[in-house]
């Protein structure tokens, strides 16, 4: 999955960077600058203005004259008060701001900006942000549910990354309706008919934002509800588009590493997990998802038998974050089932809500595992009874079994002495004659080849360079034509001038 | 009367011995078929109060008769069907009629199906969905739900000691509960078998015989000769070839081609990173 490494969006965004807290455009400034932005991206039905215009909306939601700008930019785009559109949005909007407009407003505005639909559709988004912002989720879900289907009826290639966030926040208002999920009736239950048409439209129409955003969106739902099931079988019937933007594609390996976890299937999990947390930020309004995606891993991590790095722990947008996790591995690492048990019912609360508690309660067999091996390096010989001590575990015979167990699943390589009741190891083998160090290189170049040639395939050129470069090696063809001629020429003039100019020698 | 016909056949499902069991199935199918007649066997939005309690308790029924037949497949068929009742909210039953009573103990055994066939991932989704929808408090109590979830763990962890006490007769809550413990015991045993075979390079035969929970020293050398060992002695060898095979596969030379292999992928690789 290519991220689009966009030259020109990363350099302007750069630029707002160093423009934004400087100047500080009023909020209804940068919402009619972002109408010109869209009309631009519809004429040149080029994405990146589209993308740039809903970029600065997490600034301007924070303005403190937001529903003002908003309303400001509708009249701006609107002039008419009786326009359907406008009525629509404004019905949205406290009752101070819709302006009860004589039409003298209308003089100066270009008719272009009343036609296109785009703008209307993004000042839907706005609409939305500001209902989300307000937490009038049942306002917010009335409008949004009518604002998507219109904006489905559109089926316009320049609408489709307005149309994904209208999705998202539609999601949202569902989300935030009581009964919350994970109860069964929950309101996002009646949101799933919606998003599967939308699904099935987005990729008809191959439309690969909003594929990705309602993908991404459905997995969320059906995890909230516990339906595992469910999200497994979506992620076996659809395919993720490989051109969603970087974003989506985080969340979605974050949702396909839960479900891969809750079936057992941790390597896979792993893989996904650990792609999350590489591609995305670290710090910013993502630094939330990072933190959800790396406590995920280190669990799943730890199911695998691996220990996570103490680096893990130490990054500072993560070590207060992490803390309850640091104590869980600690314990795991040592082997020490009381330890386990105590940290797991001390921070139950906190497990439960990063949804990671019942992956935790299956590491009880993962302690014990540890605690065989450590006692199988450090020991060449260990009676069963001591083993029962030291694991915590009830009995003799458990023990006996557990390590018989651990030794088939190749825990550990010892074997045991019945009759005497000791654990007997084998001394380890020399790793280095076996194929694993090739293995693990091989693993690691794979990985850093394959991310080349995703880099590469990312790359991106401006549209029209190669014909300047065409023209210009015409040009450079023609000057060697002139000059070959010209020596050509020169050559018969004094061709029977031997040295030329060379005379002393 | 469809709702006559209904309460009868429940009240004859309520007496019915081990002996008449096999009439079950014959009572069943009316039930449903009057169900059917009432519109109450799939719960919509305007089924009343009573006529879920009805449909509930009949399949609830065929589920643990289902159970007693060792019937896994019409178990499942019923366990499915009874999901859609389970999931409704709290205030389409009755307060006089109430829940049904055998939710715990239906998916209980359900959980336990998956256990014994192996079906660990299942298992586990079915867990989290429970854990979501009636909380931590509920799940800790109720003994239906503890017994798969006791079972599950101490089958992770290889302490079949433990699972052995379980199936015992005073550790089964139920005796439905009861007709998978067969299934159980053969389970543990042969994962027992497997695990001794690495373990232990021979092992006398009275102490085999503790270790897989058999009866008689007799059971134990078929139970050796049925599996592949040698028994010799008084002793039992394990056969020691896996071991062997393993060591070769992982000898560097005898992995030549994949080195090779991968050695050439890399150049390829590099020619085009110039």
């Amino acid at each position: 999955m290519a991220d689009k490494m966009d030259v020109d969006a990363v350099a302007g965004e750069k630029e707002e960077e160093k423009v934004g807290p400087a100047p500080d455009l009023p909020a209804e400034r940068i919402i009619t600058n972002n109408f010109n932005l869209i009309n631009q991206a519809v004429d040149a039905f080029d994405s990146r203005f589209t993308l740039r215009a809903l970029r600065n909306i997490s600034t301007i939601r924070k303005a403190t004259n937001f529903p003002e700008a908003i309303a400001i930019g509708i009249r701006t785009a609107f002039p008419k008060p009786q326009n359907n559109a406008r009525r629509v949005l404004e019905a949205m909007l406290p009752e101070q701001y819709r302006g009860v407009q004589n039409g003298e407003a209308s003089d100066a505005k270009d008719p272009d900006v009343v036609e296109v639909a785009e703008v209307w559709a993004y000042l839907g988004v706005l609409v939305q942000v500001y209902l989300f912002d307000t937490q009038q989720y049942k306002k917010g879900a009335g409008f949004s549910e009518n604002f998507v289907d219109k904006v489905r009826s559109f089926n316009r290639r320049t609408m489709d990354p307005i149309g994904a966030k209208a999705y998202f926040y539609y999601a949202l208002f569902h989300e935030n309706l009581d009964p919350k999920p994970p109860s069964k009736q929950s309101a996002v239950i009646d949101t799933r008919p919606k998003l599967l048409a939308a699904l099935r439209s987005a990729v008809l129409r191959k439309d690969y934002e909003t594929q990705s955003a309602v993908t991404v969106l459905l997995l969320r739902n059906y995890i909230s509800t516990a339906d595992i099931t469910q999200a497994d079988l979506l992620v076996a019937q659809t395919q993720f588009p490989s051109t969603a933007s970087n974003n989506q594609v985080c969340r979605y390996l974050y949702y396909i590493g839960r479900i891969r976890a809750i079936q057992l299937a941790y390597t896979q999990a792993h893989a996904h997990l650990e792609a999350a947390t590489r591609k995305t930020q670290t710090t910013g309004p993502a630094a939330g998802f990072y933190q959800q995606a790396t406590k995920l891993l280190i669990v799943v991590e730890l199911l695998m038998g691996d220990i996570p790095e103490r680096s893990v722990f130490r990054q500072p947008a993560l070590e207060a974050a992490l803390y309850p996790y640091f104590k869980l591995v600690q314990a795991v690492r040592v082997g020490d089932l009381q330890a386990f048990l105590k940290c797991v019912a001390a921070n139950e609360a906190q497990f439960r809500k990063d949804g990671t508690y019942t992956l935790i309660l299956r590491l009880r067999q993962n302690v014990i595992k540890t605690g065989v091996r450590m006692l199988s390096l450090s020991y060449s010989r260990i009676s069963l009874r001591d083993i029962c001590t030291r694991l915590g575990v009830d009995s003799e015979e458990s023990a006996e079994y557990i390590t018989a167990k651990a030794i088939r699943d190749g825990v550990i390589e010892a074997s045991l002495d019945h009759q005497q009741g000791h654990l007997v190891t084998t001394p380890a083998r020399d790793a280095y004659s076996t194929t694993e160090p090739s293995e693990a290189f091989h693993a690691r170049i794979e990985a850093l080849l394959a991310m080349r040639d995703e880099c590469v395939m990312a790359m991106r050129y401006p549209m029209n360079k190669h014909r300047q470069e065409i023209a210009e090696a015409a040009k450079a063809r023609e000057r060697e034509r002139e000059i070959a001629i010209e020596v050509v020429e020169g050559e018969g003039d004094d061709g029977d001038d031997g040295d030329g100019g060379f005379e002393g020698m | 009367m469809a709702e006559h016909e209904v309460k009868q056949i429940l009240r004859d499902l309520d007496h019915l011995q081990p002996a008449t069991l096999s009439q079950a199935p014959n009572l069943l199918s009316r039930a449903k078929l009057a169900l059917l007649k009432l519109d109450a066997l799939v719960p919509d939005a305007d089924t009343t109060p009573h006529h879920l309690h009805f449909g509930a308790a009949v399949l609830e029924h065929g589920a643990l008769v289902s159970i007693r037949l060792k019937d896994t497949d019409a178990f499942t068929r019923y366990y499915q069907q009874l999901q859609s009742f389970y999931a409704l909210p709290a205030e389409r039953w009755n307060s006089r009629v109430g829940k049904p009573k055998n939710q715990a103990k239906v998916t209980g055994l359900y959980l336990l199906l998956l256990l014994s066939v192996g079906d660990y991932a299942g298992f586990h989704t079915v867990l989290e969905g429970l854990e979501v929808s009636s909380g931590k408090g509920e799940m800790e109590q109720n003994e239906f739900i503890q017994y798969p979830v006791r079972l599950e763990q101490a089958l992770m962890e290889g302490s079949y000691d433990k699972v052995w006490g379980e199936t015992k007769r005073e550790r089964v809550p139920s005796e439905e509960f009861g007709v998978f413990s067969e299934v159980l015991i053969n389970t543990i045993r042969s994962e027992i078998a497997s695990c001794s075979e690495r373990a232990y390079p021979s092992l006398p035969i009275s102490n085999a015989k503790n270790l897989l929970f058999l009866d008689s020293e007799g059971a134990v050398v078929q139970f050796a000769q049925a599996r592949g060992w040698v028994a010799k002695d008084g002793r039992i060898y394990f056969p020691q070839q896996e071991e062997e095979m393993l060591a070769a596969q992982r000898d560097v030379m005898s992995s030549s081609s994949m080195v090779i292999e991968n050695t050439l992928g890399y150049a390829r690789k590099l020619e085009t990173i110039v």
